[in-house]
């Protein structure tokens, strides 16, 4: 009887076993990880000059700051490294760089030619693999460019990792701000996506405001006062030349930005009370009404194919968004949360629409698909407003005004994930600020 | 006419009063259906019947005329071609010869090797149909299916009259003892070592056809050796029989495929470890939203101290963005199996063959900016 139970149960097994015998290699599903700024290391680029190393360690640092600013990388501290590198072509030791867990090792080198010229070459390794990432690239500029070869270099380093494009080696047009909220100079002002390397492109006796570049970087169309009535007016970066557009005689013009050919401005103008939107080829100055309603409809944005404009209008009683054909059309609305949209923005990528938002006495900057759907606000304070995309379309800046008489207006920066909020550090004030695409 | 007839008549007539009279043949109204019609007019049921009619059939289609005969042929209007230009174009410098390659060292070719044994040709495979024969035999006796540890032979056949007389015998006066008679009652019931089936039934004409597809060859089994049919031969126990199960049964698990691990597999709880250890180390905050909607399948081979074999790490399979984005993907699930199994994984040890090689899914779609 015993034997029979316990031949029974054999054969339980044996019908068993195999079910649940492994077929092949193990797998396994990995559906949750983690979210940190990956580490990297950094350590001065190396060089055969003092000159050289000096750059070389300046460039280093501005690598390390761009890929930090980012919030998805976090630089090792020079030290912490126990390994020294002292040459460019010397193998690297991966055993060092893992101990102190740098997942992303730069090397480089900078050397000064004959001509005086800059040469600076670098690599990216995966330290855990052991491996080099993409190949090793050399850039070459003037001493005084410095620092454009080291956002040339981090965009590189950015661009191997994460997989998106680059965004270090950009500018950003601004209104510099002085004095106080009653009395206050605005002046076009220009700098470096980080903040560096400000300078004015006009002087403070009329007021500008929004200013927008143009697709290539070269122009600037902002609107000014310097009449008395707001225009819009084109400016050369490189020459600092303007000219204002010819818009209608007793009307005022403004809100303008450019469509993705470069020679295409849309803008708003304001004739006895009603605002609509208009189109203008700069180069003939013909322009087109795109609009004709008795409401407000102002703060248009070309998507990036040009098919397109997304616009603020109070046509349905309080500010919406809405969009429509680029030659004009019916305009099919896209906001429906509560409160009050404005300064719609297509992104380069042109999958999401950022904008501000004022709800319940506060602002936000916020971003939603073209059609509305997954509206998500990024930041919440007393006063935000403006945004402006860079040129990868991961990244938001806009204006920050805290409150009260002695408050003032700064730019910050915040990725779309709502993550990573950062003041963009500015010797002034700043408002209004656009983001120029890559420069060449 | 007498009494009893006046009698008869009167009864028979009051019966007819009775039924007549009394309701013996009124029947119950018959159901009835009631349907709505609607009165209409002649001109309205004629306007009906006239209403759509079947197209009429056209029958007669006119036949196109042929062509007069005697039309004149259409005018030629093309003109001949001009002839063809034959003057040779113009001579150029003859290019000169492409410069000789420069010689580059010969591939040894590989010595093939050469046996002198004929090839063992395999019998060739029989495909042919197989012949049904048309007369199915009389069954014959099956043999007993009983199996028990110890063959036991049929029992005799049943006494037989024998032709020739024999004298009956009679026991030795002369022996001093008595034997004593078989106490056994009764003969053990017939039984085999194994059942027998018809097809194994050498001598069985069955039904079976004759002829029959030769079934493919197979591997041969390893012989056993003399130590295992030794053993096999003698009696088992309780415990040494459950043994045997147990271990052919768990052969026979890892046995389903050639090379396959032996032992128990991996527990869930083990798998779940691992999959836990690689996920902290699973860092896709650097990656692009496009490598955010990127699934990879890695493989990877570990070693038997449960620390993986970085030049082993591979992308097998990658879904859901391009290929950039499945570069991007793959480098991060490459560095969160590296450097989380720097110190080697907590897997069983015993358990090698099964984690020995692993295929890890790394889908980020819950890690996705919503």
């Amino acid at each position: 009887m015993m034997q029979n139970i316990l031949t029974l149960l054999a054969a339980l097994m044996l019908w068993v076993a195999p079910a649940s015998a492994q077929d092949g290699p193990l797998r396994i599903e990995i559906t949750e990880g983690v979210i940190e700024p990956l580490p990297f290391a950094a350590p001065d680029f190396v060089s055969d000059s003092a000159t050289g190393a000096e750059y070389g360690r300046r460039i280093a640092d501005v690598i390390a700051a761009d890929l930090s600013g980012t919030g998805l990388f976090r630089e090792i501290q020079p030290d912490a490294f126990i390994s020294r590198v002292t040459s460019f072509s010397s193998p690297v030791q991966f055993a060092d760089w893992k101990a102190i867990n740098a997942q992303a090792l730069i090397t480089g080198a900078v050397s000064v030619d004959d001509a005086g010229k800059l040469v600076v070459r670098f690599r990216l390794y995966d330290v855990f693999a052991g491996q080099e990432l993409g190949q090793g690239l050399q850039l070459v500029g003037t001493q005084d460019g410095w620092r454009r070869i080291a956002h040339k270099v981090a965009d590189q380093v950015y661009s191997r990792i994460t997989g998106e494009d680059p965004y270090f080696d950009s500018r950003v047009v601004f209104v510099a701000e002085s004095g106080p909220k009653d009395q206050r100079a605005k002046r076009l002002a220009i700098m470096d996506y980080d903040g560096a390397n400000v300078s004015y492109l006009t002087d403070s006796s009329s007021i500008v405001l929004a200013p927008r570049f143009s697709p290539n970087g070269d122009r600037v169309l902002y609107t000014s006062y310097e009449t008395g009535f707001p225009r819009i007016y084109l400016l050369q970066v490189g020459t600092a030349q303007r000219r204002v557009l010819d818009t209608q005689e007793g009307t005022m013009s403004f809100a303008p930005r450019f469509g993705p050919d470069g020679r295409t401005v849309v803008y708003s103008l304001s004739r006895g009370g009603n605002t609509d939107l208009y189109r203008m080829d700069i180069d003939s100055g013909a322009s087109t009404r795109l609009t004709n309603a008795p409401s407000i409809e102002t703060a248009p944005s070309f998507s990036p194919d040009g098919s397109q404009i997304v616009f603020e209008s109070d046509r349905s009683g309080s500010p919406q968004l809405y969009i429509m054909p680029a030659g004009g059309g019916e305009a099919q609305r896209i906001s429906f949360g509560q409160g009050r949209y404005g300064t719609p923005v297509w992104s380069p990528r042109g999958d999401l629409i950022a904008f501000t938002k004022q709800s319940k006495g506060r602002f936000h900057i916020g971003v939603m698909r073209t059609d509305g759907s997954e509206e998500r606000l990024l930041t919440a304070s007393f006063l935000d407003e403006g945004p402006t995309w860079s040129p990868n379309g991961r990244v938001i800046m806009f204006t920050r005004e805290t409150q009260g008489a002695q408050g003032s207006a700064s730019l910050y920066t915040v990725d779309i994930t709502g993550r990573n909020l950062r003041k963009v550090p500015t010797d002034t004030g700043a408002s209004d600020p656009s983001w120029s695409p890559l420069q060449e | 006419m007498n009494t009893g007839q006046i009698i008869s008549g009167v009864g028979h007539l009051a019966l007819l009063a009775v039924a007549v009279f009394g309701g013996a043949f009124r029947s119950e109204p018959l159901p009835f259906e009631v349907t709505e019609v609607t009165a209409i007019s002649a001109e309205d049921y004629a306007a009906l019947v006239d209403g759509p009619r079947a197209p009429e059939a056209v029958a007669n289609v006119d036949t196109p005329d042929p062509p007069a005969a005697g039309e004149g042929t259409p005018e030629m209007t093309s003109t001949a071609d001009a002839a063809p230009d034959l003057s040779r174009p113009d001579a150029t410098e003859t290019p000169p010869p492409d410069a000789t390659p420069e010689a580059v060292d010969q591939i040894p070719v590989p010595e093939a090797e050469v046996s002198d044994e004929p090839p063992v040709l395999e019998p060739p495979q029989e495909d042919m149909a197989a012949l049904v024969p048309e007369v199915s035999p009389r069954p014959q006796q099956r043999p007993s299916p009983r199996v028990a540890p110890e063959p036991v032979a049929p029992p005799e056949p049943d006494v037989e009259i024998d032709d020739v007389e024999r004298q009956d015998t009679t026991p030795d006066e002369d022996a001093a003892e008595t034997v004593e008679e078989d106490t056994q009652a009764t003969a053990p019931e017939e039984a085999a070592t194994e059942i027998v089936t018809e097809a194994e039934e050498a001598d069985v004409a069955s039904a079976a056809p004759s002829r029959s597809v030769r079934p493919r060859t197979r591997p041969a089994r390893p012989e056993p050796s003399e130590q295992e049919t030794a053993t096999s031969a003698q009696p088992q126990t309780d415990e040494s029989a459950v043994n045997d199960a147990l271990a052919e049964a768990l052969g026979q698990a890892g046995g389903a495929e050639e090379g396959a691990p032996s032992g128990p597999p991996l527990t869930a709880g083990e798998k779940d470890a691992l999959r836990v250890a690689v996920q902290n180390c699973w860092n896709v905050g650097s990656l692009s939203s496009e490598a955010l909607r990127t699934t990879v399948v890695v493989g990877v081979t570990m070693g038997e101290d449960a620390k993986p074999v970085v030049g082993s790490i591979e992308m097998i399979s990658a879904s859901g963005g391009n290929g950039a984005a499945a570069k991007q993907a793959f480098e991060a699930a490459r560095r969160a199996i590296i450097r989380c199994g720097a110190s080697g994984y907590d897997l069983p040890k015993d358990k090698y063959d099964y984690w020995r090689d692993i295929e890890m899914t790394f889908n980020p779609e819950k890690m996705r900016i919503k």
